[in-house]
């Protein structure tokens, strides 16, 4: 195991070579120019020609690219064009909420996604089924933006149980986190049914059954494990999603976290920030991927890496 | 035994009100985009202005009404020529790092802020002037080019920050270290989450009420107001004009209105044929109703504009309006020679306001046959299709929604209607070229005599009026909200939120 893990990190670095040139390129080929908007509205062309001097923005592109990477691998990071500040200590302070809010809402979405997803597959054609998938339906259709604002208005507003934003100890999560999950407990219910069902036809659960194993025993323990495989992959890929997707959620709650800062600095074309933010998010991903390798293997020995 | 109850009840009242008394008086503020920079020279945007006024000072300091009064400067003459401005400095006055004001320090800013090779955000304010100099301890003379009369609302929009402070920190250190006159001062800044500000104990004038203000950026509407309606929030600015009449049935809060000095318009772009004649513009501006424009759009809070200058700033004249009148629209496109109109269209934001004022357009320019495609873009698209167009002939531009925002009336006027200043140079969009106008923003601005300079300056609108390079659409009102137990917070004519006398009966 610790030989594969190491040849999957290995090869990843031509990945990670190849992504960054590719958000590098990404950025610099979107329209807008950041010395104009930063500049603002009033700003005169003479100003505007220093500023692009100064910022580097007349070096030509390879330059820029490999300042860029210098400036990531050193764990300096650069300076944001916008704000004039170091980007590691823009970016420092928002990591947590976000990983917060990702861990929070995956862990709670995992657990009622799978129970869901149990009931519905054992109790598969009945009221109960067609109740619980109701429910796992709206929850990946309601916009997230309607959600987040709803439960202000709900639990803040008229309750008062818990704050409308920002970030002040964990009961902030609360919220935010229901809104961020909803959508991915209900692909979890869904992706744990079809599976589980599955699952429940094939003959080694028809021998368990005639051997007089208890019903919730073959549930519980031979359908289940199996199951899981499947759902460790959708975690592991909504995971991802999930911090890249908390940007909405970020915004309704105004929690200062990467999404956020993600957002504003693609509206003032601030490169620099931009093409860390991105990098950090690719690296994530890759990072989970492996991470959802290696569990296939935890929960399926039968599934070998050679 | 019952007056010993009464005297210790009496005792309890005393201490409870007593330690309330003592509960410090904070304040929160939820507004509706980040802070991006704490450097008063060097930002552009009114919310980092609005902070930075908290800390930060200028010789002289506009009113509520927008007239100009000395501040750091206890007073000030201007030569009979109109090229020295010599300022008195207030004694007496520390930096909050303890240094003191005196006319070197005051130099010391312009100097910095008037540096090429630093190129920060302000210096465009400062283009006429040749030289500052420091003469004793508190005087100081800024030297000009030529006469230039906005001088005075520059001078007022360079906020003093401690030399001490500048050579300790740098140039990007101050950005989060500000040191400066004012009533507040710095406590934190957690990017992205909240600034917080403190008073400042040995401020020179009248100390701040309150003890501490948090301003939190909550850019989704509907989560700023409820903050407010939870109480989180005891101000929030901007208040979003279309859920106004939901919260006006709440007892604990009020909404307020301000006017502004934003004028919103479309320009025209009067080199591309359907505009080149001035009838069709004209035309245009006839079929926009302007009142269903403040209804529709702004819910009611805008005020039509009577100039291309708003209302709220200086040398303003009121022309005859372009009244709403489909008939007199008709009649001068056909005599324009376009009786079945044309087909163009309207590049703005993409944000839903402006994508509202757009349809708007469209809807109205219908009734006179004209076809209005609207094309709401992402700002920094936005502003990269317009100025990558190097001449007039390049410009792809026919209609931009948009809006301006500035101090004085040359700041109002130049950057849109000096034909010195199309893209890409600036913001003269509607690539109005009048050799008549461009003399009189010149001659307004060296013009020392003000009875001159108010004729100059509303010859020079009359005249834009009636070319009408633009629809001229209106004047913003500022609309924030407050909870009833704030007091004295209020947002001035260009966005900023004064807090001077902010206070709290929470």
């Amino acid at each position: 195991m610790r030989h594969y893990i190491l040849k999957r990190l290995l090869n990843t670095i031509p990945i990670i070579i190849i992504v960054s040139i590719l958000v590098f390129l990404f950025i610099h080929l979107i329209p807008g120019d950041p010395a104009r908007l930063l500049a603002g509205h009033q700003a005169t062309l003479e100003e505007i020609t220093i500023m692009r001097e100064q910022l580097g923005l007349n070096d030509p592109m390879y330059l820029q690219y490999f300042n860029f990477l210098k400036d990531f691998f050193s764990g300096h990071l650069g300076v944001s064009i916008k704000t004039g500040l170091p980007i590691k200590e823009m970016l420092i302070p928002r990591f947590k909420p976000t990983l917060y809010l990702a861990i929070f809402s995956i862990i709670w979405a995992s657990i009622f996604g799978v129970v869901a997803g149990i009931i519905s597959a054992v109790n598969r054609g009945k009221a109960l089924d067609y109740f619980v998938m109701i429910g796992a339906i709206s929850g990946i259709s309601l916009p997230l933006f309607w959600l987040g604002l709803m439960l202000i208005q709900v639990f803040s507003v008229d309750l008062g149980w818990f704050p409308t934003g920002g970030i002040d100890g964990l009961k902030s999560y609360v919220l935010p986190s229901i809104t961020l999950g909803a959508g991915i407990m209900s692909m979890i219910a869904r992706y744990t049914r079809s599976s589980m069902i599955e699952i429940l036809r094939e003959p080694y659960i028809r021998t368990s059954r005639a051997k007089g194993v208890s019903e919730m025993l073959v549930v519980g323990k031979h359908a289940l494990r199996n199951s899981l495989i499947d759902v460790v992959t959708i975690v592991g890929l909504q995971f991802g999603f999930l911090l890249a997707g908390s940007v909405l959620v970020e915004t309704v709650f105004s929690i200062p976290g990467l999404g956020r800062l993600l957002i504003d600095s693609i509206l003032f074309r601030d490169y620099t920030v931009i093409q860390v933010i991105l990098l950090i998010f690719t690296l994530q991903f890759i990072v989970v991927n492996l991470v959802v390798d290696v569990m296939y293997g935890i929960l399926n020995p039968k599934i070998r890496y050679e | 035994m019952k007056k010993r109850m009464v005297f210790l009840l009496t005792v309890l009242m005393f201490v409870i009100s007593i330690t309330g008394f003592a509960k410090s008086k904070e304040l929160v503020i939820a507004v509706n985009a980040n802070f991006i920079s704490l450097d008063p020279h060097n930002l552009s945007d009114t919310l980092s202005g609005t902070a930075s006024a908290t800390m930060y000072e200028g010789l002289l300091k506009y009113e509520n009404d927008m007239t100009l009064k000395p501040l750091l400067a206890e007073s000030y003459n201007i030569s009979k020529d109109g090229l020295t401005y010599t300022f008195k400095i207030r004694k007496g006055i520390k930096f909050s790092d303890g240094t003191a004001l005196d006319a070197k320090a005051v130099k010391y800013n312009f100097d910095r802020v008037m540096d090429k090779k630093k190129n920060l955000r302000r210096r465009r304010n400062f283009l006429a002037v040749q030289k500052v100099e420091a003469i004793g301890a508190d005087t100081v003379k800024i030297i000009l080019k030529t006469p230039y009369s906005p001088m005075l609302n520059r001078v007022a929009s360079l906020k003093i920050i401690s030399p001490a402070a500048l050579k300790k920190y740098g140039d990007q250190g101050i950005i989060t270290h500000p040191v400066g006159t004012g009533p507040y001062v710095y406590d934190r800044w957690v990017q992205g989450d909240k600034l917080v500000i403190r008073r400042n104990n040995s401020y020179w004038g009248e100390k701040p009420k309150v003890d501490k203000v948090t301003f939190k950026p909550v850019i989704e509407n509907g989560s700023r107001i409820a903050m407010l309606q939870t109480g989180e929030a005891d101000f929030i600015y901007p208040m979003p004009t279309e859920q106004v009449r939901r919260i006006k049935g709440n007892k604990n809060i009020e909404i307020m209105t301000g006017f502004s000095t934003i004028s919103r318009y479309v320009t025209l772009n009067t080199t591309k044929d359907v505009f080149k004649n001035k009838k069709v513009r004209q035309a245009i501006n006839y079929a926009v109703n302007k009142k269903a424009y403040a209804q529709v759009v702004k819910s009611g809070y805008l005020v039509p504009l009577t100039s291309p200058v708003p209302e709220a700033l200086e040398y303003h004249v009121d022309q005859t309006p372009y009244a709403f009148n489909l008939e007199k629209a008709k009649k001068l496109m056909k005599e324009a020679g376009y009786p079945n109109g044309f087909t163009t269209s309207i590049w703005g934001s993409n944000n839903t306001e402006d994508m509202k004022g757009m349809q708007f357009i469209n809807q109205q320019l219908a009734q006179i046959g004209i076809k209005v495609e609207v094309m709401p873009m992402e700002e920094g698209t936005l502003a990269n299709s317009i100025y990558s167009a190097q001449t007039p002939e390049e410009a792809k531009i026919n209609m931009w929604y948009v809006n301006w925002s500035s101090f004085d009336i040359d700041g109002a006027t130049k950057n849109l209607f000096h034909s010195h200043f199309i893209p890409p140079v600036s913001a003269n969009t509607a690539y109005y070229m009048n050799s008549k106008v461009d003399k009189m923003i010149d001659g307004g601005a060296i013009e020392t005599n003000s009875k001159k300079r108010a004729k100059i300056y509303a010859d020079m609108q009359s005249t834009i009026w009636d070319d009408a390079p633009w629809i001229f659409l209106g004047s913003d009102q500022l609309v924030s909200a407050k909870r009833k137990t704030t007091k004295n917070v209020y947002v001035m004519p260009d966005g900023a939120i004064n807090l001077e006398k902010a206070d709290t009966s929470k």
